[in-house]
């Protein structure tokens, strides 16, 4: 019996294998994981189908835990496109040469953060970081996040003229964007730093008890997500490809891929368009 | 191996010398008994003449060293692992081979333990644990047979047979006993041992249990 | 006052911990903790087994990763563990057992990417090193004489087969499959990063407050884990090792080029790579142990003292659940329950469950280790306080347990603590990437910023501190002649 049952399985395994190698070079993209993740899965498994009807290869996404891994899977080759920040995307396109940005959301142009508090704090909205932060608890998004960590560590810098741990009495790592709301919103932060986004689309889907948690200040705009390819895909994938992927992200029209995002559409864009990012990075020391 | 000469015997425990300077001899032939109070050096004397004749013997040692997890078979079988390549070894400890299943089979009904034939020796009894021990030298088959009171967990009748298969087997032999009888009955050569020295070597012909008690 | 050398030592530890306690940062910062806790319940309470596609997978994988992983580990641990005695070999199984397999996981993703090779890497390696060592000691144990007595000209191998591992086969047996179990919340554990098992899901939901997807994974892994005497049997064991490597999943391929850029370029010091040479090296490596190792050092030191004495208190208060002396079978069956929930989950889990709920301190992290490791020592002592014949007119109720059982336990009880003391300590800097600032926060930092070559520094440190502190502990165990066998 078992061993029928053996042959059975390793055949099936086998049937499994082969049928990958048929179908090789899938297209694969990923996302930085800034939101919760069924959201994400939903989000980036439509753009998936999208793609693949634009492109015709099989064009698949893969989710997964961190910034970081998702930079490392472009770097590795193991996807060749991908969702990322503005810093993500600096940093992707550092250890990748030749690799391009390609298209970010309208949005995206001149996006912005909001810090959020606690209604507990007492504290408003105001035209700068009040004074009366200091002390208080704050979380940022994720580590690698442009708008859940560089610009607001930027703007807290640039304010207090010290470090964030010595600004504040507790200084944390949320994960990504919505766990921030929701951390402030509980109270387990008195503060934290989210993007506009997020914050803009969760009101609007009434997910945000607004008498917990409030908005008290408007960073100023900087650049930040877009679609990053990586430059050897022509080869891989034929001539014009690139420009191919690129045609397809600015066609998308479809009202309900754009909400998920949410952005109204996408435009082109070019690496030099995030330089502002690098000399911010630079200048908190995550890049080199 | 036919006979040998070992001269400078000597073993020390603790720093306190237990044994020797001796010199011991052994003609091809002879069957000695070693025979003298516990503690006398009996045992260390065996280990020493194991020693210098390189292993080349079949040693039935006081503590037996079976392992006891195998089967008796496995446990006699060890005797001749030097006859065999590694691959036939490690394929006998899964699935032995008829012709050796049939050897060691037929030796342990001469020790009347044949039906013990799978049973793992830690689960065998004293006297049963020693016959897998001289099922095990019988089956290395060496020339001499060095053996420490082989015979101690055995009755009458038992220890006669297995005395006798010893006798039988092995041309040469130096066997350490505590049984005077037994002693004067099987080997052509008496040494007695008293405080690490020898006291006494003569043909058992010429001896009597009387002569021999006093080592006692 | 005379106080034996015990005693004395659970004092001077006791002393530490209550001084970490000053400077620990322990704090419920959660607004409203007990509700959280409270719906974290309900959803335990209220499992949805159907929700997650993926949930039937991710227990396949999680055990297919443990089995290939541990198979793997144990088999380089025998051949390893046959040449133990070399003084290189066992430094070099130290310091691979001493890199948590969360750590060899971090390692591997950035250069086999999601390929299941990265996971069964990160079980086989360390797991290696603990087997190597383990082995060696038991195969130590087994009775030397039938050796000394083989035929000269006996092969080594044949003589090794016949006269060490039938005396130790049960205990290396016994082991491994101990081994397996671990292996399961090991694997389990490797979600957290990305692979894909039961923690890449259980992360998912606990993130998000689906707390009854979450309480459905949590009951399906201890039913899994409670069951192993069941599905796991000698005879099944070939077709497990065979079919296991077919579940792994397929991910993504392997580019070996990333590999000779990972050792080549990514993890070599950054002023060396833009050959800024020595002076700028030694600035690098000021920074980075200044900034990041020392403070990550510190908290880790703290932490894992404190998580060691409340480890040690509540195995004092947990035994008794399940002692024969105390209580009759209801509340020893409750307390059972308590024990195997209390080891089965990992402290990983644990932390990351009690983070979400409080609040980021050390308090989580304090509490997680203490249940994780005080339910594997508790039910190692009480089950051994069941084999204490009392005289009959003992005294009962606390007495019995200060004056007959507690003094009686007591030096295993130590025994056990100590060895634990460098799995505390290796679990308490892995806790860091959860966002506890013990040496895992600073380890993942590097690693979020893509700077490879000062994770690689600061796990060097994290390994070489855990390292020492096994050194200690079995000094110590030592000098106290304290014996115990191997838990995990």
């Amino acid at each position: 019996m078992t061993l029928s049952h053996i042959r059975k399985l390793m055949l099936s395994s086998l049937l499994l294998f082969t049928s990958f190698a048929v179908s090789a070079q899938p297209f694969v993209f990923t996302a930085i994981p800034d939101e919760d993740e069924t959201k994400l899965v939903e989000r980036f498994r439509g753009i998936a189908d999208y793609l693949q009807e634009e492109l015709g290869v099989e064009v698949r996404y893969i989710p997964v835990k961190s910034y970081a891994a998702a930079i490392s899977a472009f770097r590795n080759n193991q996807v060749q496109l991908a969702w990322f920040g503005g810093l993500s995307g600096v940093q992707a396109r550092e250890l990748v040469p030749g690799s391009e940005a390609l298209a970010q959301g309208v949005e995206d142009e001149a996006f912005y953060n909001y810090f959020i508090a606690h209604t507990s704090t007492g504290l408003e909205m105001s035209d700068t970081l009040p004074e009366e932060m200091r002390g208080k608890t704050f979380t940022f998004g994720s580590k690698g996040s442009t708008s859940g960590r560089l610009i607001p560590e930027y703007h807290i810098r640039r304010v207090f003229n010290e470090a964030p741990e010595d600004v504040f009495s507790r200084v944390g790592f949320s994960g990504n964007h919505t766990r921030t709301l929701r951390l402030v919103e509980a109270g387990t932060y008195e503060l934290g730093a989210i993007n506009f986004a997020v914050w803009e689309k969760e009101l609007a889907d009434g997910n945000i008890d607004t008498d917990e948690v409030k908005v008290i200040w408007k960073t100023p705009a900087y650049p930040n997500y877009q679609w990053s390819i990586r430059g050897d895909v022509d080869e891989r994938y034929g001539d014009g490809f690139k420009e191919k992927v690129r045609q397809a992200l600015l066609n998308m029209d479809d009202p309900e891929l754009l909400e998920s995002f949410p952005r109204s559409g996408f435009i082109p864009t070019e690496n030099e368009n995030y330089e502002p990012i690098r000399s911010v990075a630079e200048q908190i020391g995550i890049l080199d | 191996m036919a006979g040998f000469q070992f001269s400078g015997l000597t073993a020390s425990f603790g720093g306190e010398r237990v044994l020797g300077p001796l010199t011991f001899g052994v003609e091809e032939g002879e069957r000695i008994a070693l025979v003298g109070r516990s503690g006398a050096g009996k045992s260390t004397l065996i280990k020493l003449i194991h020693e210098r004749v390189d292993g080349h013997a079949s040693l039935v040692p006081q503590d037996l060293g079976l392992v006891n997890a195998l089967p008796v078979f496995h446990n006699v079988f060890i005797g001749q692992l030097d006859r065999h390549p590694t691959w036939y070894n490690s394929l006998t400890l899964i699935r032995p081979f008829r012709k050796d299943r049939d050897a060691v089979r037929s030796l342990l009904r001469e020790l009347s333990m044949e039906e013990k034939f799978w049973i793992p020796t830690a689960s065998l009894s004293g006297g049963q644990r020693q016959r897998v021990a001289i099922a095990r030298a019988l089956y290395r088959n060496a020339d001499l047979l060095l053996a420490d009171e082989p015979i101690s967990a055995l009755d009458g009748p038992m220890a006669n047979l297995i005395m006798e298969a010893l006798q039988q087997r092995f041309t040469t032999s130096v066997v350490a006993l505590h049984d005077v009888d037994m002693a004067l009955s099987f080997a052509t050569r008496i040494i007695g041992i008293q405080d690490g020295q020898i006291a006494l070597d003569e043909p058992s012909s010429r001896l009597t249990a009387a002569d021999i008690t006093p080592l006692y | 006052m005379y106080l034996s050398p015990t005693a004395r030592i659970s004092l001077l530890f006791l002393a530490i911990a209550v001084a970490g306690l000053f400077v620990a940062d322990i704090a419920i910062t959660a607004s409203n903790p007990w509700r959280d806790l409270g719906r974290f319940f309900l959803g335990v309470a209220t499992p949805d087994f159907f929700s997650t596609e993926g949930l039937a997978t991710a227990l396949l994988r999680t055990v297919a990763f443990a089995f290939v992983g541990v198979a793997l580990g144990s088999a380089c641990g025998f051949l390893l563990s046959l040449v133990y005695r070399f003084y290189p070999v066992r430094i070099f199984c130290a310091f691979i057992r001493a890199i948590h397999e969360l750590f060899w996981a971090l390692i591997f993703l950035q250069f086999f990417g999601f390929h299941p090779l990265t996971g069964v890497l990160a079980i086989a390696i360390p797991y290696s090193g603990i087997f190597a060592k383990v082995y060696s000691e038991i195969l130590e144990e087994a009775d030397p004489g039938p050796g000394r007595l083989l035929p000269p000209g006996t092969g080594v191998i044949s003589a090794f087969l016949y006269t060490r591992i039938p005396d130790c086969w049960v205990q290396l047996r016994t082991y491994t499959a101990y081994r397996l179990e671990c292996g399961l919340r090991s694997s389990a554990i490797l979600g957290f990063v990305g692979l894909p098992t039961l923690g890449f899901y259980l992360e998912t939901s606990f993130s998000q407050g689906l707390y009854s997807e979450a309480g459905a994974m949590l009951i399906l892994f201890y039913v899994l884990i409670a069951t192993i005497p069941i599905w796991v049997r000698p005879r099944l064991l070939p077709v497990y090792m065979v079919g296991a490597p077919f579940f792994l999943g397929d991910g993504m391929p392997i580019i070996w080029g990333n590999v000779e850029r990972f050792f080549t370029q990514d993890i070599v010091p950054a002023p060396l790579r833009d050959g800024e040479g020595l002076a700028s090296l030694g600035h690098w490596l000021h920074d980075l142990l200044v900034n990041e190792a020392l403070p990550g050092i510190w908290n880790t030191v703290v932490l894992t003292q404190i998580a060691l004495v409340a480890t040690g208190i509540l195995t004092l208060l947990a035994f008794p659940l399940i002692s024969n002396h105390f209580g009759g079978p209801i509340r020893r069956t409750g307390g059972h329950v308590f024990l195997v929930i209390a080891r089965s989950t990992p402290e990983y889990i644990l932390a990351y469950i009690l983070l979400q709920l409080w609040g980021p301190s050390m308090l989580p992290a304090v509490v997680a280790l203490a249940l994780h490791n005080g339910g594997i020592i508790g039910h190692l002592i009480g089950r051994q306080t069941n084999t204490l014949q009392l005289r009959p007119d003992a005294p009962s109720g606390f007495n019995r347990y200060s004056w007959e059982l507690v003094p009686r336990v007591y030096r295993s009880f130590l025994a056990f603590l100590f060895y634990r003391w460098e799995i505390i300590m290796r679990e308490t800097a892995i806790l860091g990437i959860l966002g506890i600032y013990t040496l895992g926060f600073y380890v993942d930092s590097a690693i979020q910023q893509i700077r490879f070559d000062r994770a690689m520094v600061l796990i060097l440190i994290t390994a070489l501190l855990n390292i020492g502190i096994d050194v200690l502990g079995r000094y110590i165990r030592r000098k106290l002649a304290l014996q115990t066998m191997p838990t995990c």
